[in-house]
C-alpha cells in the first residue's frame, strides 16, 4: 500500500516536474514568441490577408413554388381546344423529328407554364406595343429588359428548362432565365413592329452566366474619332521654293535610320505587352464550351428599317452580328405565328447560318398556313422536298394547312408607370465590367439624386480605386456629374446650364478658398462674359469671351498676406496684388498701333507695360512703359511728366504720339483703368467666396426638383388637387345636406341645444307630415283653380266669339282659333298634372313618413312606437 | 442789324489770336502745364472756339486740319471762305454773322450740324455736298420762297431744322409744307413734330410729293443704268476689246467716209456692204470674246500670284513673329537679371551676353529676310516670264483675227472697184439708165476720179483698223509692264521696309540696354 503510496507519490511528482517543465518551456516559448512578434504579425496580417472568405452566394431561385398562382386567370390554368390541338400537332412534329434526326437534341416545345400545364410556346409570346416613347426602339427595349429583371441561371446549364413562365409573371417577379427574358423582350419587340423571333440555342459561358467581367463598360467606351483626311496641297505654280537645306544627306539618312531602329524596338515592346494583357484577358477553357444553352433574341432585317439581321442578348442588351463567335449553334427559333428548326450545320458557330426562314431545306417550318417570310423557293422545289418526307407528314401537313396558331394564353403585358420609373428591381441593380462597377439607381430613390455610379479599379482584381464617377437626376442646383480622382484627389463637378451662378465645371481639392481650383461657366448667360477662371494659392486666371471691350484674359499674382495683428479674416486683409495681366482682342475700329493687346500693371513696381497688336505686314509690335513715379525734383516742385517717364517703342513712328501731352493723358487714363482692374478683380475674388458658399450650401441640403408634370411627387400640385378633391366632396355633402334637412324649420322652432323629448320628437314628426300633406294639398289646389281660370277664360272668348261671329273679319277669327287651340293645350297640360299628382302625392307622403322614422335625430323616439 | 464798322476795328485772325485761343481751351491744370511746356501743335487741335472777336473775314485756319468742331459765331463774317482745308469738320458755327450768301462748304463732306442763324441769307444753295447733314439751323434769316425748304430733300441724315424767324414762316401753311416734304424730320424749330402735323401735311401735299417722288425715283433708276453701262464698259476696256461686240467698228469705218457714202448708190454696192458687215461684225466678235477670255486668264494669274505672295509673306511673318517672340521672353528674364544682380562683374557679363543675343536675333531676321527676296525674286521673275507670254499670245491672236479684217477690207474693196469701173463703163457707153445723186455722178466724170475715190475709202477704213489695232496692243502692253512694275517695286517697298523695322527694333532693343545701364550707374 505504502509502495504504491509511494509510487503515486513519485508519479505525482513526475507529473509535477512535467508541469513545471512544461511551464518553463512555455515561459519560454511565450518569451521567444514575444520577441518574435512584431515579425509574426506583419506575417500574420500578410497571411491572414491572403485568406479570404468567400460567402457562398444564395443563388437566386425563381420557380414554380414563389409564384403565386391562384390569382392567375383561367387562360392559364387550362388549354383551349385549338391549343390541345396545337400540342399533339407538336408532339407529332417532336417524333418525326427524333426519327429523323436522332442524335440531335429534344425539342423546346411546349415547356409547363407556372400552372403545371403544358404551352407552346409561340403561344407565350405576347406581342405589346408598350404606352411608353422610350420603349419603341429595340436598343432602349432591350435595356430596359436587363435592367427591369434580375437574371436567374437555368436550373442545369445543359439541358433545357422544364419551366417557361408567362412575360406576366416574370414583369411581376422580376426575376427570369434567358428563356423569360427573351420571350418577354420578343413579345415587346414584336408588339413594336420588329421582325424579331426567340432563339434557343448554345452559347458561350460568358453570355449564358452574364459574366461581363472581360467586358469594358459602355460608358468607358470612346467613341471613335474619325479619321481627318487631310487634302494634300496642290503646289501652286509661283509658291516659292523652299530654301536649300545645306546639312549632309548621309548624316540625316544615319540619323533617320536609328532614329527608326528605336522606333521599332519600342514598338516590338509594346506589342509584347499588349499581347501579354490580352492573355490575360482570356477566359479560362470551359469544360462544357458548346453545350451550355442560352436562349436569346434574333432580329431580321426589312421591318422597321433594320438593315441587316442581328442578335440581341437579353441579359445585357447588346446587340450582336449574326456571325458573332459568342453564340454557338442554334437548335431551333420561334415567333407568336410559327415554329422553325435549324437544319444547318453549326459545326461553324451561328457564322455561316443564313436566315431565309422561306427556305424549307435550312428551316424546316412546323406550321405551314401561316405566312412565310422569304418565300423564294419555287413550288415545284417545295413539292419535292415534300416527297421526301414520310407521307404521313404530308398528310399532316394537309392537315395543317388552315391551321393557324391560336391567340396567347397570356394577358396583356402591362407596366406600370412606377416600374417603368424605378426600372431596376428595388430601384437598383450594380453590373460588375472589366475594371470597373457599374451602379444604378432609380431617379429619386436617393436623397441626393445620385442614380448612377461608375468605380473604376486600377487593374482587373478591382481592389484600388482609381476613379468614381456618379452622375446625378433632378438636383436644384443642376449638378449633373461629379468625377473624383482618386490618384490626384480632384474632384471634377460638372453643371447643366441652369444654375444662377451660370457654372459649368468646377474642379477642386478642397472647398476651402484661395486654393487651387478651376471653374468654367456658361459665358453666354454671364453679364461680363467669363469662361473659365482657374486659381492657384498665389495667382487667378480668367478667360473672357465675346465681351465688348475685347477683353479675353486677365492675370493675377498674389504677394504673401500681410500679417496683421488685428482681425485676421480674408475680408479685412487681402493678399496684396503684384501684377495684372490683361489680354485684350483686336478691336478692328482702331489702328493696329492704337489697339492695346496687352496691358500689365505691375502694381509692385509701379509700373504700366503696354504692347500693342501686330500690324498685318509687320513683325514688331508697338510697346510703351509707363513708370509712375510721382516725385519731386530738386526746388521742391512736382513733376508731372518727363519724357523719361514713359519708354516707347513704335513700329511707325508718328507724330503725336511722341508729344508729352499725350503720353501724360495716356498715363492718367490707365491710372483710371488700373483702379477699375483691381476693382474687378476684388470683385471676382468675391465671387469665388460666394460660389464656394452657395455649393457648400447646396451640398449640404442638396434638394430635388420635380417637375411640374410629375403629380405623384409634385408635393405642391398634391396638396392642391387633395385640396380640391376634398372642397369639391365637401361641397357635394352640403347639398346633399341640405337637400335632406326637412326637419330643419321645425326643428328651429325648438329651443336650441337641447335635447329632444320623445313627446316632442312625436310632435315633430306629426307636425312635419302635417306641413307636408297641406304642401301636396296646396299644390293640387294651385293647380285646380288655375285649370278652372283657365277653362273660364275659353268659355269667355268662346262666348264672345259667339256674339260677334257675324261682324268679325277674318284675321281676327284665325287669332282667336289659335288662342283657342293654345287654350286646350294649356288645360290639358294642367289636367295631366292634376292626375299626375294625385297619384304620386300618397306615394310621396308615405316616403316621407318612412324617411321620417329613419332620421337619425328622431329614429330612437319613434322606433319603440313603432 | 446794323454794325458800326467805322466806330469798331475789324479784327483779323493772326497767329496771336489762335495761339491764345487755342491755349484758353486746350487742357487744363497738370495736363495744362504739360502742355504749356511743350507748345501745342494746331494739328492736333479738335475743337476751336472764335467768337465774340470781330473777325471780318475767316484766314489762316489751313493749319488746323484735325479740327471737328469750329465756332466761328457773334462776328463781322461776311463771306463763307478759307475753310477748304477742314474736311474733318464736324460742327459749324457760323451763326449771327453778316453772310449773305451760302458758298465755300463744298469740302467739309463731314459737316453733321451747321449753324447759320441770323445771318441775311435769302436762298439755302450750294451744300449738295453735305450728304451726312443732321442739324441745320438757318433761322432769322431773309428766306421768303417756301419752295426752297425742297432743297433740303437731298440730306437723307437730316433731323433737326431751325428756319424760325424767317419771312417764309408768316406764310400759313409753312409747318404742314415742311413736315411734308421733309418727312424724315423729327424737329421743327427745335419742337418735335407731332404725328398730327404730320398726317394733315401729308394730306395736303401727298399728290405733289408723289410726283415729286416719282421724279425722283426716275432719276435715280437713270443714274443706277449709267452706271452700270459704264461698269460693263469697264469691264470690256480692262479687257482692250471695248467697242468691239456689235458693229461700232464697222460704223466707225465709215462715219467720216463720205465716198463711200456716194458710192453706196450704186447697184449691188448695198448688197455687197450688207455682207461685208455681217462677216466684219462676226470677226469682230471673235475679237471680244477672245479678248474676254483672255481678260479672265491674265486676271486669274495675276490672282494666283498675288495668293500665292501673300501666303509666303504670311509664312515669312509667322516666323518672324515666333523668333521675336521667344527672344523677347527671354530677353525680359535676362533684363530682369540684370536689374537685380549687384555684382558690377556679373552685370558686365550678362550686358555683353545681353548685347550678343540682340545681335544674333538681328543675324536671324535679316536671314529670314535675305531668304525671302531670293524666293521671291524667282517666282516674281517666273510670274513676269508667264504674263508676257500670256499677253504676247495675245496680241498675236489680235493681230491674226485682224489681218482677216484686212482682207476682207481688200476684198471689199476689189469688189468695189469692179462695180464702180463697170458703172463708169457703162456710164460712159450710156447704157446707165438709173438715177443718181448729181455729186455721184460727178464721181463717174473720168476712171481716174472713180479710183481715187474707192482709194480714198479704202485707205481710210485700213488706217482704222490699224488704229483699232494699235490701240489695243500699245494698252495691253502698257499694262503688262505696267503691272509687272509694280510687283518689282512693292517687292522692293517691301523688303525696304522690313529691313528698316528690324533695324529699328534693333536699335531699340540697343537703346534700352544702354539706358539701363546707364539707370544702374546712377543708382
Amino acid at each position: 500500500m505504502e509502495v504504491l503510496k509511494e509510487k503515486v507519490e513519485e508519479e505525482e511528482a513526475a507529473e509535477r516536474e512535467a508541469e513545471a517543465e512544461q511551464a518553463a518551456r512555455k515561459a519560454a516559448a511565450e518569451k521567444e514568441e514575444s520577441i518574435l512578434d512584431r515579425d509574426d504579425l506583419i506575417d500574420l496580417e500578410q497571411k491572414l490577408s491572403e485568406i479570404e472568405v468567400h460567402i457562398p452566394e444564395v443563388p437566386v431561385i425563381f420557380t414554380k413554388s414563389s409564384i403565386d398562382t391562384s390569382a392567375l386567370p383561367e387562360s392559364y390554368k387550362t388549354n383551349t381546344a385549338q391549343e390541345k390541338q396545337l400540342l399533339k400537332v407538336a408532339d407529332n412534329f417532336a417524333h418525326q423529328y427524333s426519327h429523323l434526326c436522332p442524335d440531335r437534341e429534344p425539342l423546346f416545345l411546349h415547356p409547363l407554364n407556372e400552372c403545371d400545364v403544358p404551352k407552346f410556346v409561340s403561344t407565350t409570346i405576347r406581342p405589346t406595343l408598350m404606352p411608353y416613347p422610350e420603349l419603341y426602339n429595340w436598343d432602349t427595349c432591350a435595356d430596359f429588359v436587363s435592367d427591369f429583371l434580375t437574371m436567374v441561371p437555368l436550373p442545369s446549364p445543359i439541358q433545357l428548362p422544364e419551366y417557361l413562365f408567362s412575360p406576366t409573371s416574370v414583369l411581376k417577379y422580376q426575376k427570369g432565365n434567358c428563356f423569360d427574358f427573351s420571350n418577354l423582350l420578343c413579345s415587346m419587340l414584336i408588339g413594336s413592329g420588329y421582325d424579331a423571333y426567340c432563339v434557343s440555342g448554345y452559347a458561350s459561358q460568358d453570355i449564358c452566366l452574364m459574366d461581363l467581367t472581360r467586358e469594358v463598360c459602355p460608358l468607358l467606351r470612346k467613341p471613335e474619332e474619325a479619321a481627318s483626311q487631310k487634302e494634300k496641297v496642290v503646289p501652286k505654280r509661283y509658291t516659292i521654293k523652299p530654301p536649300k537645306d545645306l546639312r549632309s544627306k548621309f548624316e540625316l539618312a544615319q540619323k533617320a535610320k536609328k532614329e527608326a531602329e528605336i522606333a521599332a524596338q519600342e514598338e516590338k515592346k509594346r506589342k509584347e505587352e499588349e499581347n501579354k494583357l490580352l492573355e490575360l484577358d482570356k477566359p479560362p477553357p470551359d469544360p462544357m464550351h458548346g453545350l451550355r444553352i442560352h436562349a436569346w433574341v434574333l432580329v431580321l432585317c426589312g421591318k422597321r428599317e433594320v438593315p441587316e439581321s442581328f442578335f440581341i442578348d437579353p441579359f445585357t442588351a447588346h446587340s450582336y452580328g449574326t456571325t458573332d463567335e459568342h453564340f454557338l449553334g442554334i437548335e431551333s427559333i420561334w415567333n407568336h405565328k410559327n415554329y422553325w428548326i435549324n437544319m444547318q450545320d453549326c459545326w461553324n458557330g451561328c457564322k455561316d447560318l443564313i436566315f431565309d426562314l422561306g427556305d424549307p431545306v435550312r428551316w424546316e417550318f412546323m406550321l405551314f398556313g401561316t405566312d412565310k417570310p422569304y418565300l423564294t423557293m419555287a413550288d415545284q422545289e417545295e413539292e419535292e422536298e415534300a416527297a421526301d418526307e414520310d407521307d404521313i407528314e404530308i398528310l399532316d401537313k394537309e392537315e395543317d394547312k388552315n391551321f393557324d396558331m391560336p391567340l396567347s394564353w397570356v394577358e396583356q403585358i402591362y407596366i406600370s408607370a412606377k416600374d417603368f420609373e424605378s426600372r431596376c428591381p428595388q430601384g437598383r441593380k450594380v453590373i460588375q465590367y472589366k475594371q470597373c462597377k457599374l451602379e444604378k439607381w432609380a431617379p429619386y430613390l436617393n436623397g441626393n439624386g445620385l442614380v448612377t455610379r461608375l468605380t473604376i479599379y486600377e487593374n482587373a482584381d478591382c481592389r484600388k480605386v482609381v476613379e468614381v464617377k456618379e452622375w446625378y437626376e433632378n438636383r436644384e442646383d443642376f449638378l449633373e456629374m461629379r468625377r473624383v480622382d482618386k490618384t490626384t484627389h480632384l474632384t471634377t463637378e460638372y453643371f447643366k446650364p441652369g444654375h444662377f451662378l451660370a457654372l459649368r465645371e468646377h474642379t477642386y481639392k478642397t472647398m476651402a478658398p484661395e486654393t487651387d481650383r478651376s471653374m468654367e461657366f456658361y459665358y453666354d448667360t454671364r453679364v461680363d462674359g467669363l469662361e473659365k477662371r482657374t486659381e492657384t494659392p498665389n495667382s487667378m486666371t480668367e478667360y473672357y469671351k465675346d465681351r465688348a471691350d475685347y477683353l479675353v484674359y486677365r492675370h493675377v499674382d498674389y504677394g504673401i498676406r500681410l500679417k496683421k495683428f488685428s482681425l485676421n479674416s480674408p475680408d479685412t486683409n487681402p493678399r496684396p496684388m503684384l501684377k495684372i495681366t490683361e489680354r485684350f482682342d483686336r478691336n478692328l475700329s482702331k489702328l493696329a498701333d492704337d489697339d492695346v493687346a496687352e496691358r500689365i500693371f505691375v502694381v509692385s513696381d509701379e509700373r504700366i507695360q503696354l504692347r500693342y497688336h501686330c500690324r498685318d505686314d509687320y513683325i514688331t509690335t508697338s510697346k510703351r512703359e509707363f513708370l509712375k513715379r510721382n516725385d519731386v525734383d530738386n526746388k521742391g516742385n512736382k513733376i508731372i511728366m518727363t519724357p523719361d517717364m514713359c519708354v516707347t517703342y513704335e513700329v511707325e513712328p508718328r507724330e503725336h504720339t511722341k508729344k508729352l501731352l499725350f503720353q501724360y493723358e495716356m498715363m492718367m487714363n490707365l491710372k483710371n483703368e488700373e483702379k477699375i482692374s483691381k476693382h474687378q478683380v476684388w470683385e471676382s475674388e468675391l465671387e469665388v467666396l460666394e460660389i464656394l458658399k452657395t455649393r457648400e450650401e447646396e451640398e449640404d441640403t442638396h434638394n430635388l426638383t420635380v417637375s411640374i408634370y410629375d403629380t405623384t411627387r409634385n408635393e405642391k400640385s398634391k396638396g392642391q388637387r387633395e385640396a380640391l378633391e376634398r372642397q369639391a366632396q365637401e361641397e357635394h355633402m352640403r347639398q346633399v345636406e341640405a337637400e335632406l334637412d326637412y326637419l330643419a324649420p321645425f326643428l328651429v322652432q325648438l329651443p336650441p341645444g337641447e335635447k329632444l323629448t320623445r313627446w316632442q320628437a312625436l310632435r315633430l314628426k306629426d307636425e312635419c307630415l302635417n306641413d307636408f300633406k297641406q304642401r301636396l294639398i296646396d299644390k293640387a289646389n294651385l293647380i285646380q283653380t288655375r285649370f278652372e281660370k283657365e277653362t273660364q277664360e275659353l268659355q269667355k272668348k268662346q262666348q264672345w266669339y259667339q256674339e260677334n261671329q257675324v261682324t268679325m273679319t277674318l284675321e281676327d277669327e284665325e287669332s282667336y282659333l289659335t288662342y283657342c287651340s293654345q287654350a286646350m293645350f294649356r288645360i290639358r297640360i294642367l289636367e295631366q298634372r292634376l292626375n299626375r299628382h294625385k297619384e304620386l302625392a300618397p306615394q310621396k307622403y308615405l316616403a316621407l313618413e318612412e324617411k321620417l322614422y329613419k332620421d337619425p335625430r328622431l329614429i330612437e323616439y319613434l322606433k319603440v312606437f313603432v | 442789324m446794323i454794325r458800326l464798322y467805322d466806330t469798331i476795328e475789324p479784327n483779323v485772325i493772326d497767329e496771336e489770336l489762335l495761339k491764345l485761343a487755342v491755349e484758353e481751351q486746350g487742357p487744363q491744370e497738370e495736363a495744362g502745364q504739360v502742355a504749356k511746356q511743350e507748345g501745342i501743335n494746331f494739328k492736333d487741335v479738335r475743337s476751336l472756339q472764335l467768337d465774340f472777336q470781330n473777325i471780318l473775314r475767316i484766314d489762316n485756319l489751313w493749319q488746323f486740319e484735325n479740327l471737328r468742331k469750329l465756332q466761328l459765331d457773334n462776328n463781322i463774317i461776311e463771306r463763307i471762305d478759307g475753310l477748304d482745308s477742314l474736311v474733318n469738320l464736324v460742327w459749324l458755327d457760323l451763326s449771327f454773322n453778316n453772310i449773305e450768301t451760302i458758298e465755300g462748304l463744298d469740302n467739309l463732306i463731314n459737316l453733321e450740324d451747321l449753324s447759320l442763324f441770323s445771318n441775311r441769307i435769302s436762298k439755302m444753295d450750294a451744300m449738295d455736298t453735305l450728304v451726312k447733314l443732321q442739324v441745320f439751323s438757318i433761322g432769322n434769316n431773309m428766306i421768303d420762297n417756301l419752295l426752297n425748304v425742297i432743297y433740303l430733300r437731298r440730306f437723307p441724315e437730316l433731323r433737326s431744322l431751325n428756319l424760325a424767324g424767317n419771312p417764309v414762316c408768316e406764310n400759313e401753311d409753312y409747318k404742314l409744307f415742311v413736315t411734308a416734304y421733309l418727312g424724315d424730320l423729327v424737329y421743327l424749330d427745335f419742337r418735335l413734330i407731332d404725328a398730327h402735323t404730320r398726317e394733315a401735311g401729308f394730306a395736303k401735299y401727298q399728290y405733289s410729293i408723289y410726283e415729286l417722288k416719282h421724279r425722283e425715283n426716275q432719276m435715280q433708276n437713270k443714274l443706277e443704268e449709267e452706271k452700270a453701262n459704264i461698269a460693263e464698259l469697264e469691264k470690256h476696256k480692262a479687257a482692250y476689246v471695248e467697242y468691239l461686240n456689235g458693229s461700232y467698228l464697222f460704223d466707225n469705218l465709215y462715219s467720216d467716209d463720205t465716198e463711200a457714202a456716194k458710192l453706196a448708190y450704186l447697184p449691188g454696192v448695198p448688197e455687197l456692204l450688207e455682207t461685208y458687215k455681217t462677216k466684219f461684225v462676226s470677226i469682230c466678235q471673235n475679237i471680244f470674246d477672245y479678248g474676254l477670255i483672255q481678260q479672265e486668264k491674265r486676271t486669274a494669274e495675276v490672282d494666283l500670284f498675288y495668293e500665292c505672295l501673300g501666303e509666303a509673306l504670311s509664312d515669312n511673318r509667322d516666323l518672324g513673329l515666333k523668333t521675336i517672340n521667344e527672344f523677347e521672353k527671354k530677353h525680359v528674364k535676362m533684363l530682369h537679371d540684370i536689374r537685380n544682380a549687384n555684382e558690377l562683374q556679373v552685370v558686365d557679363a550678362k550686358m555683353s551676353e545681353c548685347a550678343e543675343e540682340i545681335s544674333h536675333l538681328f543675324d536671324i531676321l535679316m536671314t529670314y529676310e535675305m531668304q525671302l527676296v531670293e524666293q521671291l525674286e524667282e517666282s516674281i521673275n517666273n510670274f513676269e516670264r508667264n504674263i508676257i507670254d500670256m499677253v504676247g499670245t495675245f496680241v498675236e491672236n489680235v493681230q491674226g483675227l485682224m489681218a482677216q479684217c484686212r482682207d476682207l477690207e481688200n476684198h471689199h474693196h476689189e469688189k468695189l472697184l469692179e462695180i464702180s469701173i463697170n458703172t463708169l463703163e457703162k456710164i460712159v457707153k450710156s447704157e446707165f439708165d438709173e438715177d443718181l445723186p448729181d455729186d455721184v455722178r460727178a464721181l463717174f466724170s473720168d476712171k481716174d476720179t472713180v479710183v481715187n475715190a474707192v482709194g480714198a475709202s479704202h485707205d481710210i477704213h485700213l488706217l482704222k483698223i490699224d488704229n483699232r489695232e494699235d490701240e489695243l496692243i500699245t494698252n495691253v502692253s502698257n499694262w503688262c509692264s505696267g503691272i509687272v512694275d509694280k510687283v518689282h517695286t512693292d517687292e522692293h517697298n517691301r523688303n525696304r521696309k522690313r529691313v528698316k523695322e528690324i533695324n529699328q527694333y534693333i536699335d531699340h532693343l540697343q537703346n534700352e540696354l544702354d539706358n539701363l545701364d546707364f539707370g544702374d550707374l546712377l543708382d
